[in-house]
Formats: structure tokens, C-alpha cells, sequence
């Protein structure tokens, strides 16, 4: 059935010197089924000091994402963050196939259901019909039999939703919030 | 008539004739060309002396005779020295004589011990011990505001209140894909349900929304899809086939849920 499938949409944005994130739950529709935002984190100087590069993939990975995802009750069956995040090195611990979903500028492959592989952990799948192929990026962990199950589960999405979109919601929604907040 | 003719060409003639009678032919002798000669000075050379031969011109160089004086040297001159240091050095020499080192014969001398807690001088004594600080504060775990589904609109956290106060794209299925027993059915349906002609119908998608809680919707012709404001009652609600439709005559868009299969 396609309404057991649920995307978490991930994401993580600085404001100013502060850091909230936010986790979004769809259905294969993208209708909203949970949003959990983190409040703004600010840290001290002297932690900006003793961090150093480490304290922003800190805050990202190891306090919000995980308070976010300790905070679900059900659990997603893809975890969705931005081809940025992933490429960063992301070293979460989401118990589902973590990866990027973005929009190519690829020719259309033959038959909706295709996939081109361009490397170990990234292939190009038609989705749609007559439509760009979207670029689906793995995380490290994810190994090829998860892949393919992941890979499944994007299609019976992809039928009815945009794919790359929620991100963009959840991007604007939390900017709403720290405007919102100040 | 014929005699009217002539005589107007003989009146013609005459008048003619007597027009150029005085007209006089003068001859004018052509006037010779006078030839007129120009002459033209010739060419002539004219020697010219070739470059003049280097000439090697001798300087003479003046004798030194008046710039140089010559002076006599001054001659050695011997001054008698005398050094007494040499018989002073002598007289003042003391001998030395170095003991023999013999056993028994040593004495012990005492070294003095070090202070135990050098004595600070100058400075004023410290009021109390430094405290040690713990500099690696841990960043607390953020408050995380949740929305429970469940909850109705009235109780509803900000956290999904937000999300869904934004339009949420709904993409329109490939109707071309669908069975064509059911696509036979669904337009049946939205017949029924629009009480329109079929042929005045255009489909424009085939969507699956929420069937509650759809506070508005707009369609969004170049993407193909469906723009929804949702409320809180829409994330439980299950989904349904939802058609949209225009009219053909005026334009009018018209829909209708169907009944799932």
C-alpha cells in the first residue's frame, strides 16, 4: 500500500548564530503527517572556540537531528536530507536508508522505473514520465541491497509527489519561525 | 477643299521664303594655332670632391717640468731604550709548594643544607589557591516542540500548524496509466457527480487528497497539479481519487470525489 510509506525530510539552517532544524513526516502524497522543529541553539563563544570546524556538523548531527528523530514515534521509511548534508559526511544514526533526492538536468530515461547508475552510492531514476530523472544520493551506510529496497519505495512515492519538494517547506517553514521568533 | 489645301501650303511656302531671304552666310578663316616651343634646361654634371682623407693630427704632450719638486727623505735617527720590568718580575717571584696528598690527612667540611621553601621576598602572599574551571560545557539538548496528529485543530501545537499553513503540492496522476475499465468508471462518476455533458468536460488531473479537512485548493495548470491549504483534520483523514474537470463552453472548473474501487 502506497499510504505505509513514510519520507522524513531533514534539515539543519543557521540563522544568525543560531541553529535550529526541523523534521518533516509525509505521506507518498506529501501531506504533513508530523513536523518537530528544534528551538533556536546559540552557542557561547567559548563553545564556538573549543568546537572549532566540529561544532556545526555537532549541532546538526549529533543534537538536533537526534533529539528530532528520539522525539518520532513512527518510524519513516526513507530519510530525506539535502545533497549537501549528505556530501558533508553525514554520520547520523536513522534506522531507514538515508539520502538526498534532487532534480537533474538529465535527459529523460526511457521508461519511468529506469535507473542509471553513476556510482556506487548515486544513480539517476526516472520518476516521472517525460520529466528530468531525479539524482538520488546514498549515505555511506546504506549498502546496495538497501539501495534497491530504497529505490522501490522512491518510485510508488514519486507517482504521486514530488520527491525534492517537502525539503523546500520544511526549509521555509523554519525560516518562518526564526522570523517568527526575532 | 483640295484647292484651299494648296493655297495654304503655297501661303506657307512663301511665307518661308521670305522669312530666310535676308539671312546672310559670313565665312570665318580659321585661325592658325601658334605652335609655341618651351625649352628646357639640360642636364649637367658637375664634378664634386669625393670624402675628404682622415687626417692624423699630432698633439704634443707638455714636459713635467715645473709641477715636480723634489724633497730629501729625513735620515734614521737611533734613540737608546731601557726596559726595568724584566728585573722587577725577577725579584717579586714567590715559590709555591704544593702539599702532598696524603691519607688520613683530609678534613671534612660541611656543606649546608638547601631551605626547604625558598623564602619569597617582595611580593605579597597569595589570599587563596586558584579554583580549577571546567571549560567544556556541553550544549544542552534543545526543547523540542511535537504535534501529535491526534490532537484536533483546537489543541494543535505550532510545530504542524505551521507546516501545514503553507500549500501543499498535490501532483496529478497519469490517467493514461490508469485501467481503462477504471478510467470508464471515474468518468461516469464525475458525470454523475458534475451533472455535465462528457464531451463538454476537459479532465485536467486525477488526484488523491485528503477526503476532510481541505480548506482550499488551486490548480496550478504548469505543473499540473494541485495546490492544498489543509487543516488539522486532513493529515487523519484517508486519501480519495479526486477529478478535476473544465468546462468546455465557459471555462468553468468542476470537481467531484470518486469512489474508490
Amino acid at each position: 500500500m502506497a499510504e505505509s510509506i513514510k519520507l522524513a525530510y531533514f534539515m539543519a539552517v543557521k540563522e544568525g548564530a543560531s541553529y535550529l532544524g526541523g523534521l518533516l513526516v509525509t505521506d507518498t502524497s506529501g501531506i504533513p503527517l508530523d513536523f518537530r522543529y528544534t528551538e533556536p541553539i546559540t552557542p557561547t563563544r567559548l563553545q564556538g572556540i573549543l568546537y572549532g570546524k566540529s561544532l556545526e556538523p555537532h549541532l546538526k548531527e549529533e543534537v538536533i537531528q537526534k533529539t528530532l528523530l528520539k522525539e518520532l514515534k513512527v518510524a519513516p521509511d526513507l530519510f530525506i536530507l539535502s545533497a549537501t548534508e549528505l556530501a558533508g559526511g553525514w554520520a547520523g544514526d536513522a534506522k531507514c536508508p538515508v539520502l538526498a533526492v534532487q532534480k537533474s538536468q538529465e535527459s529523460p530515461l526511457a521508461k519511468v522505473g529506469d535507473a542509471f547508475r553513476a556510482g556506487p552510492r548515486e544513480l539517476l531514476l526516472q520518476v516521472a514520465e517525460g520529466a528530468a530523472p531525479m539524482r538520488v544520493l546514498f549515505a555511506a551506510s546504506v549498502d546496495a541491497a538497501a539501495q534497491e529496497q530504497a529505490v522501490i519505495k522512491l518510485l510508488e512515492a514519486g507517482y504521486h509527489m514530488d520527491l525534492a519538494e517537502p525539503l523546500e517547506r520544511v526549509s521555509a517553514a523554519l525560516q518562518s519561525l526564526v522570523v517568527k521568533d526575532s | 477643299m483640295f484647292g484651299r489645301v494648296k493655297d495654304a501650303v503655297a501661303d506657307a511656302a512663301e511665307t518661308l521664303r521670305r522669312a530666310f531671304a535676308g539671312l546672310k552666310v559670313v565665312e570665318v578663316a580659321p585661325e592658325p594655332f601658334p605652335l609655341r616651343s618651351q625649352a628646357s634646361a639640360c642636364l649637367e654634371a658637375r664634378p664634386r670632391a669625393g670624402l675628404q682623407p682622415p687626417v692624423a693630427g699630432g698633439r704634443e704632450m707638455p714636459l713635467l717640468e715645473h709641477g715636480l719638486q723634489a724633497r730629501a727623505l729625513d735620515p734614521f735617527r737611533t734613540t737608546l731604550q731601557q726596559e726595568a720590568g724584566w728585573a722587577s718580575w725577577d725579584a717579586g717571584a714567590r715559590v709555591v709548594r704544593m702539599t702532598r696528598l696524603e691519607a688520613g690527612r683530609a678534613t671534612r667540611i660541611g656543606v649546608p643544607a638547601l631551605p626547604h621553601r625558598p623564602q619569597l621576598l617582595g611580593g605579597p602572599e597569595p589570599v587563596a589557591a586558584p579554583a580549577s574551571r571546567r571549560l567544556s560545557d556541553p550544549i544542552t539538548r534543545p526543547g523540542v516542540r511535537r504535534m501529535d496528529p491526534g490532537l484536533g485543530p483546537v489543541a494543535a501545537e505550532p510545530g504542524l500548524a505551521v507546516m501545514l499553513s503553507r500549500a501543499v503540492p498535490i501532483q496529478g496522476e497519469d490517467i493514461r496509466r490508469l485501467p481503462k475499465g477504471l478510467w470508464m468508471r471515474y468518468s461516469l462518476q464525475l458525470v454523475r457527480g458534475t451533472g455535465e455533458n462528457v464531451r463538454n468536460l476537459e479532465v485536467l488531473g486525477l488526484f488523491h487528497i485528503p477526503r476532510k479537512g481541505v480548506a482550499d485548493l488551486r490548480h496550478d495548470p504548469r505543473q499540473g497539479r494541485l495546490l492544498l491549504q489543509l487543516e488539522a483534520p486532513a493529515v487523519r483523514a484517508p486519501r480519495a481519487p479526486f477529478i478535476l474537470a473544465r468546462r468546455k463552453d465557459d471555462g468553468a472548473l468542476v470537481s467531484c470525489y470518486l469512489e474508490d474501487a
